[in-house]
């Protein structure tokens, strides 16, 4: 291994250093996460005077866009994570990248519903072929793609990699939907449809979206620490460390 | 061991795959009976009306010929993973990448261009107009490569797992959502007497592109997949 | 209580944005109990397989003082 990474990296990469320390940052990343959306959801659904025009039904963007932004946020994770375990085999990358895709799912599925919701409202459609909603889709698939392919192997560090080359792929493939979906929307003269076309967005509406971008990035630490802990002890199942953890839980 | 150029090698395993497909000519047949089948069938889930027929008739034809392929995918590197020849070619001491894109080209031309040779029949069938035949034949040209390698790579993914072709679609999928577009847009503007050669040479770029890039990832997925 | 009144019908779009919310919090609570069952399940199974491999291995030494040596 190369002499660029920091010591306490190569220590916070074997499995015990890692499951110890997910332990203790889970508790502080789910208390920050929730004290921070329940601040965001105050300023949003109590503060936040209502939207010249569409009313309060604007308010559903206070989970939407901040879940549509974690949904690419943790491709990336996702992506790099994957490209770190395949060069430098490090386990815990492989566990990073393969824990990741659920949380990641789970918060593109939340953006496709939500926004089907306001959409609903809003258009008169909960669904249309927009460039933005059909890459969401794509998303939305790519994880599936990777979670399935990760538990089609028998051997988990072999899918792990599998599923991480199949992400990395993903990468380059979603700006080229996009790019694809909005040329052909154009040719086919499709839906008109633009997201923040009138109202720019005011002060007293940015910071609890914000302060919800956060607790968002917040609870997918905390999540992610939960899922590792828990993909830890699956892999490492015969080692010492795991089995003073199992004796020690035994009530 | 003496290493036979990387010509001489590429066209034995040519000959090879292409023999062996001979030897079961049966096969080559089944895809293009299937898509028979479904495009026929669309005139009955449909109505025979003649309208709604041709302007849907390019789309289908597309679709059904992305089916084909991707039931005949699944069974790329099967019978060679199956005897262990596969694991022959890794080990041999030619580049993996210019060999595993010979096989693909075998595989196409056995899968794909029977599709391609019946498309024109296909699109006859839902009265698709002739003045859009030949952008739906340069877009089956193009496309039909351009699926045939992306699904190469996705399927030397899961070389090592059981078989699981829902599995295949659902990677496929969004890999061939920018095919599909550009491949019918390109018959919708041949369709309305538009001009199409854009949406055919973004086909044509992509295609050069996938030449080069998917049998070098296609080796490098078939190493992670055999990677036991 | 008019003003709580107010505040759930969200000014008549109740029906899109509290359904919109309720995705949002079961999605992500199915998502934090997953890796905490599967944990404990994890867990079990494995206490359960030391306790059959020390009961192996009591049964094991035990055999091999108690038994008399086949002939």
């Amino acid at each position: 291994m190369s002499t660029w990474i920091p010591l306490w990296l190569h220590r916070l990469g074997s499995p015990p250093t890692f499951y110890a320390f997910a332990g203790r940052l889970r508790p502080w990343a789910i208390g920050l996460a929730l004290l921070l959306g329940i601040v965001a959801l105050y300023g949003g659904l109590v503060l936040a005077p209502p939207d010249r025009y569409q009313g309060d039904d604007y308010r559903i963007i206070f989970i939407h866009v901040p879940s549509a932004w974690m949904s690419l946020f943790i491709y990336a994770v996702m992506g790099v994570a994957s490209f770190v375990a395949l060069v430098w085999r490090i386990k815990l990358a492989e566990v990073v990248a393969m824990e990741s895709a659920p949380v990641g799912a789970a918060f593109t599925f939340i953006t496709l519903a939500t926004g089907s919701l306001w959409g609903e409202r809003m258009w008169g459609t909960w669904w249309t072929w927009d460039a933005r909603l059909t890459s969401e889709l794509v998303l939305l698939f790519l994880y599936l793609g990777v979670i399935g392919l990760y538990h089609a192997f028998e051997d988990r560090r072999q899918g792990a990699r599998a599923a991480g080359f199949l992400a990395i792929v993903g990468v380059v493939n979603v700006p080229i939907v996009h790019f694809s979906v909005k040329w052909w929307n154009t040719l086919h003269q499709g839906s008109t449809v633009n997201l923040f076309g009138q109202s720019h967005i005011a002060g007293d509406m940015l910071w609890p979206l914000l302060t919800m971008m956060l607790a968002t990035k917040c609870y997918y630490v905390a999540s992610l620490c939960g899922r590792a802990r828990a993909d830890l002890l699956a892999l490492e199942g015969g080692k010492d460390w795991v089995r003073r953890i199992a004796a020690g839980e035994a009530r | 061991m003496s290493r036979a150029p990387l010509s001489r090698a590429c066209a034995a395993l040519l000959r090879r795959d292409l023999v062996l497909a001979w030897r079961q000519r049966g096969d080559i047949a089944l895809p293009v009976l299937y898509a028979l089948i479904v495009a026929t069938l669309f005139p009955f889930a449909l109505g025979p009306d003649l309208a709604l027929l041709q302007r849907i008739a390019g789309g289908v034809v597309l679709l059904t010929v992305l089916l084909a392929m991707l039931l005949a995918l699944d069974g790329l590197f099967r019978g060679d993973l199956e005897d262990g020849s596969l694991e022959q070619l890794v080990l041999s001491p030619q580049p993996l990448a210019p060999m595993l894109g010979m096989k693909i080209l075998a595989h196409w031309l056995t899968t794909a261009l029977p599709l391609i040779v019946i498309a024109p029949l296909l699109a006859s069938l839902l009265h698709l107009p002739a003045a859009a035949m030949p952008a739906l034949l340069l877009a089956l040209l193009l496309a039909t490569p351009l699926v045939s390698l992306l699904g190469a790579v996705l399927v030397a993914l899961t070389a090592g797992t059981r078989r699981s072709g829902m599995l295949l679609a659902l990677m496929l999928l969004p890999l061939c959502v920018p095919v599909m577009i550009f491949a019918a847009g390109a018959l919708a503007a041949a369709q309305q007497g538009l001009p199409w050669t854009a949406p055919i040479a973004w086909l044509g770029a992509a295609l050069a592109l996938a030449v080069v890039l998917a049998p070098l990832a296609c080796a490098a997925a078939l190493r992670i997949a055999l990677d036991a | 209580m008019s003003g709580l009144r107010d505040f759930l019908a969200m000014g008549g779009y109740a029906a899109y944005v509290w359904p919109a919310y309720a995705v949002f919090f079961l999605v992500l609570a199915a998502d934090w109990l997953a890796p905490a069952l599967r944990r404990r399940r994890l867990l079990r199974e494995l206490r359960g397989r030391i306790a059959r491999q020390e009961a192996r291995e009591r049964r094991g030494t035990d055999a091999s003082t108690s038994l008399p040596p086949a002939t």
